[in-house]
């Protein structure tokens, strides 16, 4: 039996128009180009790249809340486009990165957990309380923390919150947006294995937005790496890790600062600047940056190739 | 070597509406030339505190008090504001957490980078400038000259922090406290910082303080390590020792927290520390981690927990035989 693609984007693009100047025309600004996903059922897709590689707005496109400009995405093999705004609500739910942000400080934390429920107008009145009691207790907050308010609970309950509210729809895609990097070390570790175990007892399917790259390790089954609005490279997880094959996933991954004393700091080569978005390099967008690139990477862009679900989008992909 | 700062028996109280929160207990550290020391804790366990102690720059509603505060030889103790103000920023710089806002949106970057440098030397502005452009270059700004014009705003994350980092670097200093200075930033420019920031710090053998929550970036700067948790040092020592051979519970528990890649399976649950951090008001006695230590016994509630000396530069605030074994 083949297992369920629940999420698929297909060459979807976002550009938006931004002023750069007073009477100046503006000018497209493409933060998200040509991306294609699958995510299927029980897998967490992990999502990683450097902030303003166009990350958060696939997040804001998979929920709904901005628009595709071109391409599409299907939810369960049906395209988002067709959903309401609240159907893709039960669908696909988020939790965020700041749990002191993200939780209405004037609402006790019953309500908040069960907001989703009531918007969406999901069962009666009389249900709501056992509901709430039900998904409290998976989440692992105590039952006493009902009637509190988000000022009185810590860091770590808070985003228990926060998954409780995102889980109590059953929704079909959870979204995690740096779910854990708001937190102290000693309470990220609570938040990442409690989303482990609901994955498994649930049979959730997450994707993973982060920028800590041993956090997507541990949790992702497959990673895709952006640069720059584009996924440059794919792959399962452990081969990921093992064999990164894009000049950028190697520099990523050499950054990531282990524990280790006696490695020092890495050398990356990558240079200071970050391209800005709205004037991007040409050919390969990494090509400024990257310490093997020929006369072809400035000229033209390199189209993904790869097997075995391992794809990179490179010229030269190291092996 | 010679000692850039030496603390001892530093505490640092916050007038709270609930109570005295009795912040940093305690606390004594000493930091060498072109030595980078690194206070390492969870939020709320007074690292940032104790830094700012040491600069006098407490929130209105904290007090400290120390037996010993020598910077460069000389007490700190009983210097008055218009004193620490002619060191400050001179002989001892601070670079913060979050570049976006420790700089004035309001002035240029090299007025700001300026600023410091005229007020401690009485130079020619023409000279101030001069410095400006040789630090930016030093940091790895490229078109130095031309970014002193510019506002913050029109700058990175990772531009403004070296425009930080340069900032801190301008009136030659013997001491740096860096405040969670990549905190703010990606992963790439991180490493960059840190890079910069060790090459600079031997360069000018200055002593470093890095106050951090990220165990990764401890491990790859520190030179000697101390553990703080609720207000106190619960261990110390030389990174190697603290990171191959954690003693302390709270120690070892936070090393079992962090995903490693090849050392922590993918998938595998991770390590958890059960409970929360108590907050330090009122009588606090015995061992304030022992209500979450799987080591707990009667005698870790009654009585206050000393620093154990473990050998030369290593203690641990632990009275549990399991540690040692």
């Amino acid at each position: 039996m083949e297992i369920q693609t629940v999420l698929e984007t297909r060459d979807v693009t976002k550009t938006y128009m931004v002023g750069v100047g007073v009477m100046k025309a503006k000018k497209p600004l493409r933060a998200v180009s040509g991306v294609s996903l699958s995510v299927k059922k029980g897998s967490v897709l992990g999502l990683v790249g450097e902030s303003g590689c166009g990350k958060s707005t696939m997040a804001k496109m998979i929920l709904g809340l901005e628009n595709v400009s071109s391409g599409e995405i299907f939810l369960g093999g049906q395209s988002l486009s067709s959903f309401s705004p609240k159907e893709i609500a039960r669908r696909v739910q988020p939790v965020f990165q700041d749990p002191y942000a993200s939780l209405n400080p004037r609402k006790s934390i019953g309500s908040i957990i069960s907001l989703p429920l009531r918007a969406l107008k999901v069962g009666s009145a009389k249900d709501l309380d056992g509901k709430i009691d039900e998904i409290m207790d998976v989440v692992g907050l105590p039952p006493r923390t009902k009637h509190n308010y988000p000022n009185q609970l810590s860091g770590g309950q808070r985003q228990r919150v926060a998954v409780a509210r995102a889980l109590i729809m059953r929704p079909e895609v959870v979204l995690c947006d740096e779910p854990t990097s708001a937190l102290d070390v000693s309470v990220q570790a609570q938040i990442l294995n409690l989303l482990m175990d609901l994955r498994r007892e649930l049979g959730l399917t997450y994707v993973l937005i982060s920028h800590d790259l041993a956090v997507v390790e541990h949790l992702a089954t497959k990673v895709a790496v952006m640069y720059l609005g584009r996924i440059v490279e794919e792959a399962p997880t452990i081969d990921l890790f093992k064999q990164p094959r894009h000049p950028y996933t190697q520099a990523l991954l050499q950054s990531v600062l282990t524990p280790e004393p006696h490695l020092g700091l890495p050398e990356t080569h990558l240079g200071i600047a970050y391209p800005n978005p709205i004037d991007p390099p040409s050919g390969c967008t990494f090509h400024p940056r990257c310490p093997f690139a020929e006369d072809i990477c400035k000229k033209e862009a390199p189209s993904p190739t790869g097997e075995g679900g391992h794809i990179v989008e490179c010229h030269f992909p190291r092996s | 070597m010679k000692k850039v700062l030496e603390i001892e028996g530093l505490f640092v109280d916050l007038q709270l509406p609930a109570g005295t929160l009795q912040a940093v207990q305690n606390v004594s550290f000493s930091v060498n030339q072109g030595e980078t020391l690194s206070l390492v804790g969870e939020s709320g366990c007074g690292k940032s505190l104790t830094a700012l102690a040491v600069m006098n720059l407490l929130p209105p509603s904290g007090r400290f008090r120390a037996e010993k505060m020598e910077f460069m030889g000389e007490s700190l103790l009983g210097v008055n504001e218009a004193g620490m103000a002619k060191v400050r920023g001179d002989k001892m710089a601070m670079i913060f957490q979050e570049p976006m806002t420790s700089l004035n949106p309001c002035y240029t970057i090299g007025n700001q980078l300026e600023e410091a440098y005229l007020q401690h030397r009485n130079v020619p502005e023409s000279e101030a400038r001069e410095r400006a452009i040789y630090l930016l270059e030093k940091v790895g700004i490229t078109a130095a000259a031309s970014r002193l014009s510019q506002y913050p705003h029109q700058l990175s994350g990772g531009l403004r922090q070296r425009v930080m980092i340069a900032m801190g670097l301008m009136c030659g200093p013997a001491l740096i406290i860096a405040d969670e200075p990549t905190t703010a930033l990606d992963v790439t420019i991180q490493a960059q910082i840190l890079a910069l920031l060790h090459a600079l710090q031997k360069e000018f053998n200055m002593g470093l303080i890095l106050i951090t929550h990220d165990l990764g970036v401890v491990a790859r700067m520190a030179d000697r390590v101390a553990v703080m948790y609720c207000g106190q040092v619960v261990e110390t020592g030389l990174a190697a020792e603290i990171f191959n051979n954690p003693k302390h519970p709270y120690t070892r528990g936070l090393m079992d927290c962090i995903p490693v890649p090849g050392k922590v399976e993918p998938g595998q649950k991770l390590g958890s520390i059960p409970g929360i951090v108590p907050t330090p008001i009122g009588n606090l006695h015995g061992c304030l981690f022992r209500n979450r230590c799987r080591y707990f016994r009667s005698k870790c509630a009654a009585e206050n927990i000393p620093l154990i000396e473990l050998g030369p530069g290593r203690a641990v605030r632990c009275i549990s035989e399991q540690i040692n074994s």
